[in-house]
Protein backbone atom coordinates (compact mmCIF):
# COMPACT_ATOMS: atom_id res chain seq x y z
CA UNK A 1 0.00 0.00 0.00
CA UNK A 2 1.53 3.56 -0.57
CA UNK A 3 1.83 5.50 2.04
CA UNK A 4 1.06 9.19 1.54
CA UNK A 5 3.68 11.93 2.45
CA UNK A 6 2.70 14.03 5.55
CA UNK A 7 1.88 17.26 3.81
CA UNK A 8 -0.47 15.62 1.38
CA UNK A 9 -2.07 14.03 4.27
CA UNK A 10 -2.23 16.75 5.96
CA UNK A 11 -3.56 19.33 2.84
CA UNK A 12 -6.15 16.57 2.46
CA UNK A 13 -7.74 16.54 6.11
CA UNK A 14 -7.41 20.19 6.06
CA UNK A 15 -9.59 20.97 3.02
CA UNK A 16 -12.14 18.48 4.15
CA UNK A 17 -12.37 19.80 7.66
CA UNK A 18 -12.36 23.58 5.79
CA UNK A 19 -15.48 22.15 3.61
CA UNK A 20 -17.46 20.37 6.66
CA UNK A 21 -20.79 21.03 5.59
CA UNK A 22 -22.60 19.18 7.88
CA UNK A 23 -21.33 20.85 10.84
CA UNK A 24 -21.43 24.73 9.75
CA UNK A 25 -22.48 27.30 7.73
CA UNK A 26 -20.20 26.55 5.00
CA UNK A 27 -20.49 27.26 1.23
CA UNK A 28 -20.10 23.71 -0.26
CA UNK A 29 -16.73 22.97 -2.25
CA UNK A 30 -17.89 21.04 -4.97
CA UNK A 31 -20.55 19.83 -6.88
CA UNK A 32 -22.59 16.84 -5.70
CA UNK A 33 -24.98 14.63 -7.55
CA UNK A 34 -26.53 11.74 -6.70
CA UNK A 35 -28.92 9.16 -7.63
CA UNK A 36 -30.72 6.10 -5.77
CA UNK A 37 -33.32 3.14 -6.77
CA UNK A 38 -35.07 1.80 -3.79
CA UNK A 39 -37.08 -1.06 -3.62
CA UNK A 40 -40.00 -1.23 -0.83
CA UNK A 41 -42.24 -4.39 0.41
CA UNK A 42 -44.42 -5.03 2.75
CA UNK A 43 -45.31 -8.70 3.77
CA UNK A 44 -48.68 -9.91 3.14
CA UNK A 45 -51.67 -10.10 5.68
CA UNK A 46 -51.48 -13.44 7.23
CA UNK A 47 -55.53 -14.36 5.44
CA UNK A 48 -56.46 -15.48 8.60
CA UNK A 49 -57.32 -11.57 9.46
CA UNK A 50 -59.03 -10.75 6.85
CA UNK A 51 -62.31 -10.89 6.36
CA UNK A 52 -63.06 -9.07 2.94
CA UNK A 53 -60.19 -7.60 0.25
CA UNK A 54 -57.13 -8.58 -0.70
CA UNK A 55 -54.31 -9.65 1.40
CA UNK A 56 -51.13 -8.08 -0.88
CA UNK A 57 -50.13 -5.33 0.40
CA UNK A 58 -47.86 -2.41 -1.23
CA UNK A 59 -44.95 -2.75 -2.96
CA UNK A 60 -42.98 0.11 -4.13
CA UNK A 61 -40.03 1.43 -6.52
CA UNK A 62 -38.21 4.85 -5.74
CA UNK A 63 -36.23 6.68 -7.83
CA UNK A 64 -34.19 9.94 -6.27
CA UNK A 65 -31.89 12.48 -7.68
CA UNK A 66 -30.23 14.81 -5.76
CA UNK A 67 -27.96 17.70 -7.06
CA UNK A 68 -25.96 20.41 -4.60
CA UNK A 69 -23.38 22.60 -6.33
CA UNK A 70 -21.53 26.38 -5.64
CA UNK A 71 -22.68 29.38 -7.34
CA UNK A 72 -19.79 32.41 -7.41
CA UNK A 73 -18.43 33.11 -3.79
CA UNK A 74 -21.18 33.41 -1.28
CA UNK A 75 -23.94 30.66 -3.21
CA UNK A 76 -25.23 27.43 -3.72
CA UNK A 77 -28.20 25.94 -5.64
CA UNK A 78 -29.97 22.28 -4.64
CA UNK A 79 -32.49 20.42 -7.00
CA UNK A 80 -34.44 17.15 -5.92
CA UNK A 81 -37.12 15.02 -7.69
CA UNK A 82 -38.42 11.23 -6.96
CA UNK A 83 -40.93 9.30 -8.24
CA UNK A 84 -42.30 6.37 -6.99
CA UNK A 85 -44.83 3.92 -8.21
CA UNK A 86 -47.07 1.83 -6.33
CA UNK A 87 -49.25 -0.33 -5.96
CA UNK A 88 -51.06 -3.07 -3.38
CA UNK A 89 -54.21 -2.89 -1.41
CA UNK A 90 -54.39 -1.41 2.21
CA UNK A 91 -56.90 -1.34 5.44
CA UNK A 92 -60.10 -0.03 4.73
CA UNK A 93 -61.69 -0.63 8.56
CA UNK A 94 -61.88 -3.57 10.98
CA UNK A 95 -65.04 -5.17 12.40
CA UNK A 96 -65.49 -8.02 14.81
CA UNK A 97 -65.05 -12.04 13.89
CA UNK A 98 -67.31 -14.37 15.67
CA UNK A 99 -64.76 -14.43 18.65
CA UNK A 100 -64.76 -10.87 18.93
CA UNK A 101 -61.49 -10.05 17.69
CA UNK A 102 -60.68 -7.33 15.43
CA UNK A 103 -60.37 -8.75 11.75
CA UNK A 104 -59.46 -6.57 8.35
CA UNK A 105 -61.58 -4.94 5.63
CA UNK A 106 -59.19 -4.90 3.05
CA UNK A 107 -59.22 -2.69 -0.57
CA UNK A 108 -58.58 -4.79 -3.82
CA UNK A 109 -55.43 -4.75 -5.02
CA UNK A 110 -55.84 -2.94 -7.71
CA UNK A 111 -54.70 0.24 -6.68
CA UNK A 112 -52.01 1.58 -8.95
CA UNK A 113 -50.49 5.24 -8.53
CA UNK A 114 -47.05 7.36 -8.70
CA UNK A 115 -45.68 10.49 -6.40
CA UNK A 116 -43.73 12.90 -7.59
CA UNK A 117 -41.73 15.42 -5.83
CA UNK A 118 -40.11 18.29 -7.14
CA UNK A 119 -37.80 20.77 -4.35
CA UNK A 120 -35.16 23.62 -5.22
CA UNK A 121 -33.41 25.38 -2.79
CA UNK A 122 -30.57 28.40 -2.52
CA UNK A 123 -28.49 29.10 0.25
CA UNK A 124 -26.59 32.14 0.62
CA UNK A 125 -23.28 32.01 2.82
CA UNK A 126 -21.80 34.74 4.77
CA UNK A 127 -19.00 35.18 7.18
CA UNK A 128 -20.45 33.01 10.04
CA UNK A 129 -23.59 31.86 8.78
CA UNK A 130 -26.52 31.27 6.23
CA UNK A 131 -29.74 31.56 5.27
CA UNK A 132 -31.93 29.34 3.00
CA UNK A 133 -34.95 29.17 1.40
CA UNK A 134 -36.69 25.75 -0.82
CA UNK A 135 -39.89 25.33 -2.44
CA UNK A 136 -40.90 21.88 -3.03
CA UNK A 137 -44.33 20.10 -4.38
CA UNK A 138 -45.22 16.97 -4.57
CA UNK A 139 -47.68 15.16 -6.63
CA UNK A 140 -50.11 12.28 -7.10
CA UNK A 141 -53.51 11.60 -8.41
CA UNK A 142 -55.48 12.05 -5.12
CA UNK A 143 -53.01 14.25 -3.47
CA UNK A 144 -51.36 17.45 -3.80
CA UNK A 145 -48.79 19.26 -1.43
CA UNK A 146 -46.97 22.37 -1.68
CA UNK A 147 -44.36 23.77 1.05
CA UNK A 148 -41.99 26.51 1.28
CA UNK A 149 -38.81 25.78 4.11
CA UNK A 150 -36.22 28.75 5.63
CA UNK A 151 -33.78 28.16 7.33
CA UNK A 152 -30.37 29.72 9.29
CA UNK A 153 -27.36 28.48 10.44
CA UNK A 154 -25.08 30.70 12.80
CA UNK A 155 -21.49 29.30 13.77
CA UNK A 156 -19.97 30.14 16.99
CA UNK A 157 -16.90 29.12 19.07
CA UNK A 158 -14.62 28.97 16.14
CA UNK A 159 -17.21 27.17 14.13
CA UNK A 160 -17.30 24.44 16.86
CA UNK A 161 -20.99 25.21 17.43
CA UNK A 162 -23.59 25.62 15.18
CA UNK A 163 -27.07 27.18 15.76
CA UNK A 164 -30.03 26.14 13.18
CA UNK A 165 -32.97 27.07 12.93
CA UNK A 166 -36.13 26.45 10.67
CA UNK A 167 -39.13 26.91 9.71
CA UNK A 168 -41.68 25.40 7.29
CA UNK A 169 -45.09 26.19 5.73
CA UNK A 170 -46.97 23.22 3.83
CA UNK A 171 -50.28 23.39 2.25
CA UNK A 172 -52.16 19.60 1.06
CA UNK A 173 -55.05 18.91 -0.82
CA UNK A 174 -56.75 15.65 -1.33
CA UNK A 175 -59.71 14.62 -3.72
CA UNK A 176 -60.09 11.08 -2.86
CA UNK A 177 -60.68 8.56 -5.85
CA UNK A 178 -64.20 7.06 -6.40
CA UNK A 179 -65.75 9.57 -4.29
CA UNK A 180 -69.01 9.66 -5.38
CA UNK A 181 -68.94 5.68 -5.79
CA UNK A 182 -67.92 5.27 -2.05
CA UNK A 183 -69.25 8.17 -0.61
CA UNK A 184 -66.28 9.71 0.28
CA UNK A 185 -65.45 13.36 0.44
CA UNK A 186 -65.02 15.22 -2.59
CA UNK A 187 -61.98 17.73 -1.61
CA UNK A 188 -60.22 18.86 1.23
CA UNK A 189 -57.42 20.87 2.63
CA UNK A 190 -54.86 20.84 5.65
CA UNK A 191 -52.14 23.44 6.32
CA UNK A 192 -48.73 22.72 8.25
CA UNK A 193 -46.42 24.96 10.15
CA UNK A 194 -42.99 23.33 11.61
CA UNK A 195 -40.37 25.04 13.25
CA UNK A 196 -37.38 23.47 14.44
CA UNK A 197 -34.41 24.61 16.16
CA UNK A 198 -30.75 22.73 16.83
CA UNK A 199 -27.67 23.18 18.39
CA UNK A 200 -24.42 21.28 16.73
CA UNK A 201 -21.49 21.03 19.26
CA UNK A 202 -18.14 19.45 18.28
CA UNK A 203 -17.16 18.09 21.10
CA UNK A 204 -13.56 17.07 20.59
CA UNK A 205 -11.78 16.05 17.50
CA UNK A 206 -13.41 12.50 17.25
CA UNK A 207 -17.01 12.94 18.22
CA UNK A 208 -20.19 15.53 17.75
CA UNK A 209 -23.25 15.76 19.37
CA UNK A 210 -26.66 17.69 17.80
CA UNK A 211 -29.13 18.07 19.68
CA UNK A 212 -32.66 19.64 18.62
CA UNK A 213 -36.37 20.13 19.38
CA UNK A 214 -39.12 21.18 16.40
CA UNK A 215 -42.78 21.87 17.13
CA UNK A 216 -45.61 21.20 14.07
CA UNK A 217 -49.11 22.23 13.90
CA UNK A 218 -51.41 20.58 10.96
CA UNK A 219 -55.01 22.33 10.54
CA UNK A 220 -57.93 21.04 8.63
CA UNK A 221 -58.87 17.67 7.01
CA UNK A 222 -56.89 15.13 8.75
CA UNK A 223 -58.61 11.94 8.81
CA UNK A 224 -58.45 9.60 6.01
CA UNK A 225 -60.87 9.18 3.37
CA UNK A 226 -60.51 5.75 2.19
CA UNK A 227 -61.33 4.73 6.08
CA UNK A 228 -65.16 3.23 6.12
CA UNK A 229 -65.13 4.64 9.34
CA UNK A 230 -62.01 7.32 10.81
CA UNK A 231 -62.76 11.02 12.25
CA UNK A 232 -59.99 12.84 13.53
CA UNK A 233 -59.60 16.35 15.48
CA UNK A 234 -59.54 18.75 12.54
CA UNK A 235 -56.12 20.14 14.62
CA UNK A 236 -52.76 18.10 15.68
CA UNK A 237 -49.64 19.36 17.64
CA UNK A 238 -46.63 17.95 17.76
CA UNK A 239 -43.19 18.19 19.07
CA UNK A 240 -40.32 16.06 19.49
CA UNK A 241 -36.71 16.35 20.61
CA UNK A 242 -34.15 14.75 19.70
CA UNK A 243 -30.53 13.94 19.54
CA UNK A 244 -27.86 12.73 17.05
CA UNK A 245 -24.53 11.58 18.38
CA UNK A 246 -21.07 10.75 16.06
CA UNK A 247 -17.94 9.44 17.75
CA UNK A 248 -15.07 7.79 15.58
CA UNK A 249 -13.08 5.02 17.22
CA UNK A 250 -9.66 5.20 16.03
CA UNK A 251 -8.72 2.10 17.43
CA UNK A 252 -10.77 0.02 15.13
CA UNK A 253 -10.89 2.58 12.60
CA UNK A 254 -15.03 2.96 12.59
CA UNK A 255 -17.58 5.45 13.67
CA UNK A 256 -20.54 4.92 15.88
CA UNK A 257 -23.84 6.45 15.51
CA UNK A 258 -26.57 7.16 17.76
CA UNK A 259 -29.94 8.99 17.62
CA UNK A 260 -32.58 9.36 19.93
CA UNK A 261 -35.85 11.09 19.68
CA UNK A 262 -38.58 11.33 22.06
CA UNK A 263 -42.22 12.24 20.34
CA UNK A 264 -45.50 13.54 21.83
CA UNK A 265 -48.71 15.05 20.40
CA UNK A 266 -52.27 16.12 21.33
CA UNK A 267 -53.73 13.11 20.30
CA UNK A 268 -51.96 11.59 23.27
CA UNK A 269 -49.52 9.45 21.15
CA UNK A 270 -46.23 8.87 22.93
CA UNK A 271 -43.12 7.31 21.40
CA UNK A 272 -39.03 6.44 21.81
CA UNK A 273 -37.22 5.76 18.68
CA UNK A 274 -33.69 4.72 19.21
CA UNK A 275 -31.26 4.19 16.36
CA UNK A 276 -28.05 2.73 16.16
CA UNK A 277 -25.09 2.61 13.44
CA UNK A 278 -21.33 1.37 12.92
CA UNK A 279 -19.65 2.36 9.89
CA UNK A 280 -16.41 -0.20 9.69
CA UNK A 281 -13.91 1.07 7.51
CA UNK A 282 -12.41 -2.13 5.73
CA UNK A 283 -9.36 -1.96 3.28
CA UNK A 284 -9.59 -1.15 0.06
CA UNK A 285 -12.04 1.95 0.78
CA UNK A 286 -14.76 -0.49 1.52
CA UNK A 287 -17.19 0.30 4.56
CA UNK A 288 -19.85 -2.44 6.06
CA UNK A 289 -22.36 -0.49 7.92
CA UNK A 290 -24.52 -2.44 10.45
CA UNK A 291 -27.90 -0.66 11.53
CA UNK A 292 -30.42 -1.51 14.44
CA UNK A 293 -33.21 0.84 15.08
CA UNK A 294 -36.19 0.12 17.61
CA UNK A 295 -39.24 2.10 18.01
CA UNK A 296 -42.13 2.22 20.34
CA UNK A 297 -45.43 4.25 20.33
CA UNK A 298 -48.14 4.33 22.58
CA UNK A 299 -52.01 4.68 20.87
CA UNK A 300 -53.64 7.51 20.42
CA UNK A 301 -56.82 8.69 22.39
CA UNK A 302 -59.57 7.92 20.08
CA UNK A 303 -58.13 4.60 18.75
CA UNK A 304 -60.45 1.79 18.61
CA UNK A 305 -59.59 -1.53 18.00
CA UNK A 306 -62.91 -2.26 16.01
CA UNK A 307 -64.67 0.44 14.23
CA UNK A 308 -68.08 1.87 16.06
CA UNK A 309 -70.82 2.45 14.16
CA UNK A 310 -72.76 3.01 16.90
CA UNK A 311 -70.70 6.32 17.59
CA UNK A 312 -71.88 9.63 15.33
CA UNK A 313 -70.31 11.29 12.75
CA UNK A 314 -68.53 13.70 14.38
CA UNK A 315 -66.97 11.53 17.51
CA UNK A 316 -63.26 11.16 16.96
CA UNK A 317 -62.46 7.50 16.42
CA UNK A 318 -59.98 5.82 13.80
CA UNK A 319 -58.73 1.99 13.66
CA UNK A 320 -55.61 2.87 11.75
CA UNK A 321 -53.35 0.49 12.55
CA UNK A 322 -50.63 3.68 12.68
CA UNK A 323 -52.34 5.35 15.51
CA UNK A 324 -52.25 1.90 18.05
CA UNK A 325 -49.99 0.74 20.76
CA UNK A 326 -46.87 -1.08 19.05
CA UNK A 327 -43.25 -1.32 18.99
CA UNK A 328 -41.06 -2.31 16.23
CA UNK A 329 -37.34 -3.24 14.91
CA UNK A 330 -35.16 -2.40 12.14
CA UNK A 331 -32.17 -4.26 11.41
CA UNK A 332 -30.49 -3.19 8.12
CA UNK A 333 -26.94 -3.61 6.50
CA UNK A 334 -24.98 -1.05 3.84
CA UNK A 335 -22.17 -2.08 1.98
CA UNK A 336 -20.01 1.42 0.78
CA UNK A 337 -17.52 1.99 -1.34
CA UNK A 338 -15.71 4.93 -1.51
CA UNK A 339 -13.64 6.67 -4.25
CA UNK A 340 -12.48 10.60 -4.15
CA UNK A 341 -14.77 11.57 -6.57
CA UNK A 342 -17.37 9.00 -6.41
CA UNK A 343 -18.76 6.31 -4.28
CA UNK A 344 -21.54 3.55 -4.56
CA UNK A 345 -23.62 1.84 -1.61
CA UNK A 346 -26.09 -0.83 -1.41
CA UNK A 347 -28.53 -1.14 2.13
CA UNK A 348 -30.91 -3.30 2.88
CA UNK A 349 -33.27 -3.30 5.57
CA UNK A 350 -35.96 -5.01 7.14
CA UNK A 351 -38.64 -4.04 9.94
CA UNK A 352 -41.20 -5.72 11.83
CA UNK A 353 -43.84 -4.30 14.49
CA UNK A 354 -45.64 -5.91 17.01
CA UNK A 355 -48.08 -4.95 19.85
CA UNK A 356 -45.92 -6.76 22.51
CA UNK A 357 -42.61 -4.98 21.05
CA UNK A 358 -44.20 -1.87 22.96
CA UNK A 359 -43.07 -0.30 26.20
CA UNK A 360 -46.62 0.39 26.65
CA UNK A 361 -48.87 -2.74 27.09
CA UNK A 362 -51.06 -3.13 23.68
CA UNK A 363 -54.00 -4.67 25.26
CA UNK A 364 -54.84 -6.28 21.85
CA UNK A 365 -52.63 -6.27 18.73
CA UNK A 366 -53.93 -4.80 15.64
CA UNK A 367 -54.03 -7.27 12.49
CA UNK A 368 -52.69 -5.14 9.86
CA UNK A 369 -49.07 -4.11 11.90
CA UNK A 370 -46.77 -4.45 9.30
CA UNK A 371 -43.01 -6.30 8.74
CA UNK A 372 -41.75 -4.46 5.18
CA UNK A 373 -37.97 -4.89 3.70
CA UNK A 374 -36.28 -1.91 1.95
CA UNK A 375 -33.30 -2.45 -0.85
CA UNK A 376 -31.59 0.36 -2.02
CA UNK A 377 -28.69 1.05 -4.56
CA UNK A 378 -26.98 4.65 -4.62
CA UNK A 379 -24.25 6.42 -6.66
CA UNK A 380 -22.54 9.77 -5.60
CA UNK A 381 -21.01 11.68 -7.90
CA UNK A 382 -18.25 14.92 -6.76
CA UNK A 383 -16.59 17.53 -9.04
CA UNK B 1 -41.28 28.39 31.11
CA UNK B 2 -37.63 27.45 31.71
CA UNK B 3 -35.91 29.74 33.74
CA UNK B 4 -32.02 30.35 34.68
CA UNK B 5 -31.20 32.85 37.46
CA UNK B 6 -28.32 33.94 39.29
CA UNK B 7 -29.09 33.49 43.31
CA UNK B 8 -26.55 35.37 46.06
CA UNK B 9 -25.86 33.12 49.37
CA UNK B 10 -23.26 33.61 52.37
CA UNK B 11 -21.16 30.69 50.21
CA UNK B 12 -21.02 33.19 47.14
CA UNK B 13 -22.87 33.00 43.49
CA UNK B 14 -24.85 30.29 42.12
CA UNK B 15 -26.60 29.50 38.93
CA UNK B 16 -30.13 27.80 39.28
CA UNK B 17 -32.33 26.51 36.49
CA UNK B 18 -35.26 24.23 36.51
CA UNK B 19 -34.14 22.86 33.08
CA UNK B 20 -32.19 19.74 33.18
CA UNK B 21 -31.62 20.23 29.79
CA UNK B 22 -30.56 23.60 29.75
CA UNK B 23 -28.20 22.00 32.39
CA UNK B 24 -27.14 19.05 30.24
CA UNK B 25 -26.24 21.38 27.52
CA UNK B 26 -24.19 23.57 29.49
CA UNK B 27 -22.01 20.86 31.07
CA UNK B 28 -21.41 19.79 27.89
CA UNK B 29 -20.12 23.11 26.54
CA UNK B 30 -17.95 23.64 29.31
CA UNK B 31 -16.53 20.17 28.69
CA UNK B 32 -15.75 20.98 25.01
CA UNK B 33 -12.40 21.10 23.48
CA UNK B 34 -10.53 24.30 21.69
CA UNK B 35 -10.09 22.17 18.13
CA UNK B 36 -8.29 23.84 15.24
CA UNK B 37 -9.46 23.82 11.99
CA UNK B 38 -6.55 21.71 10.72
CA UNK B 39 -7.48 19.10 13.88
CA UNK B 40 -10.79 18.08 12.37
CA UNK B 41 -10.38 15.45 10.08
CA UNK B 42 -11.49 13.20 11.65
CA UNK B 43 -15.07 14.88 11.73
CA UNK B 44 -14.85 15.48 8.08
CA UNK B 45 -14.80 12.24 7.36
CA UNK B 46 -17.82 10.99 5.55
CA UNK B 47 -19.05 7.94 7.89
CA UNK B 48 -18.89 11.27 10.53
CA UNK B 49 -21.88 13.15 9.18
CA UNK B 50 -24.79 13.14 11.02
CA UNK B 51 -26.67 12.18 7.62
CA UNK B 52 -24.32 9.84 5.41
CA UNK B 53 -26.52 9.31 2.69
CA UNK B 54 -28.96 12.48 2.20
CA UNK B 55 -31.03 10.54 -0.55
CA UNK B 56 -31.32 7.44 1.87
CA UNK B 57 -32.27 9.87 5.24
CA UNK B 58 -34.81 11.16 3.55
CA UNK B 59 -36.52 7.76 2.22
CA UNK B 60 -36.02 6.50 5.55
CA UNK B 61 -37.62 9.11 7.08
CA UNK B 62 -40.84 9.21 4.49
CA UNK B 63 -40.74 5.22 4.97
CA UNK B 64 -40.74 5.54 8.75
CA UNK B 65 -43.10 8.54 8.52
CA UNK B 66 -45.95 6.79 6.18
CA UNK B 67 -46.20 3.45 8.60
CA UNK B 68 -45.69 5.26 12.28
CA UNK B 69 -47.69 8.07 14.15
CA UNK B 70 -44.68 10.05 15.00
CA UNK B 71 -42.41 12.43 12.66
CA UNK B 72 -39.44 14.83 13.32
CA UNK B 73 -36.13 14.31 14.16
CA UNK B 74 -33.70 16.74 11.59
CA UNK B 75 -35.22 19.71 10.68
CA UNK B 76 -38.65 21.14 10.05
CA UNK B 77 -41.16 18.99 7.87
CA UNK B 78 -40.85 19.52 3.70
CA UNK B 79 -43.83 18.90 1.80
CA UNK B 80 -46.01 15.75 2.77
CA UNK B 81 -47.58 13.07 0.75
CA UNK B 82 -50.89 10.85 0.85
CA UNK B 83 -48.91 8.19 2.62
CA UNK B 84 -50.24 9.04 5.90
Amino acid sequence: MKIKSKSSHLLALTSAALSMPAFSAAQPVETEISVRTSLYKEENVPADNIIFGDDVRYDIDIHQFSLLTPVGEKWSLGFNAARESMSGASPWGTVADADGAATLIMSGATISESRKEFSLSTQRYFNKSSLGIEVSRSKENDYEADAIVLSTEWDSDNKLSTLTLGMSYSKDKITPTDAILFGRVLEKEKTSQSYSLGWTQILDKTSVLQSGIRVTKHSGYLTDPYKLRDARPDERLEWSVNFRYRKFIESTNAALHTNYRYYEDSYKVRSHTVETAWYQNIAGNFQLAPNLRYYSQRKASFYLPIDDYTLPLTTNQSSDYRLSTFGAFTVGLKAIYNQPTWAVSFSVENYKSRGKYSLTNAETEHPALLSFSLASIGFDFRF
Amino acid sequence: MIWLRLVGTSKGYFVKTNSPILVIGMLLLAGCQNIQPWERGILAKPEMQLEVSKLGGQLRQQVYFANEASTGGSGVAGAGCGCN
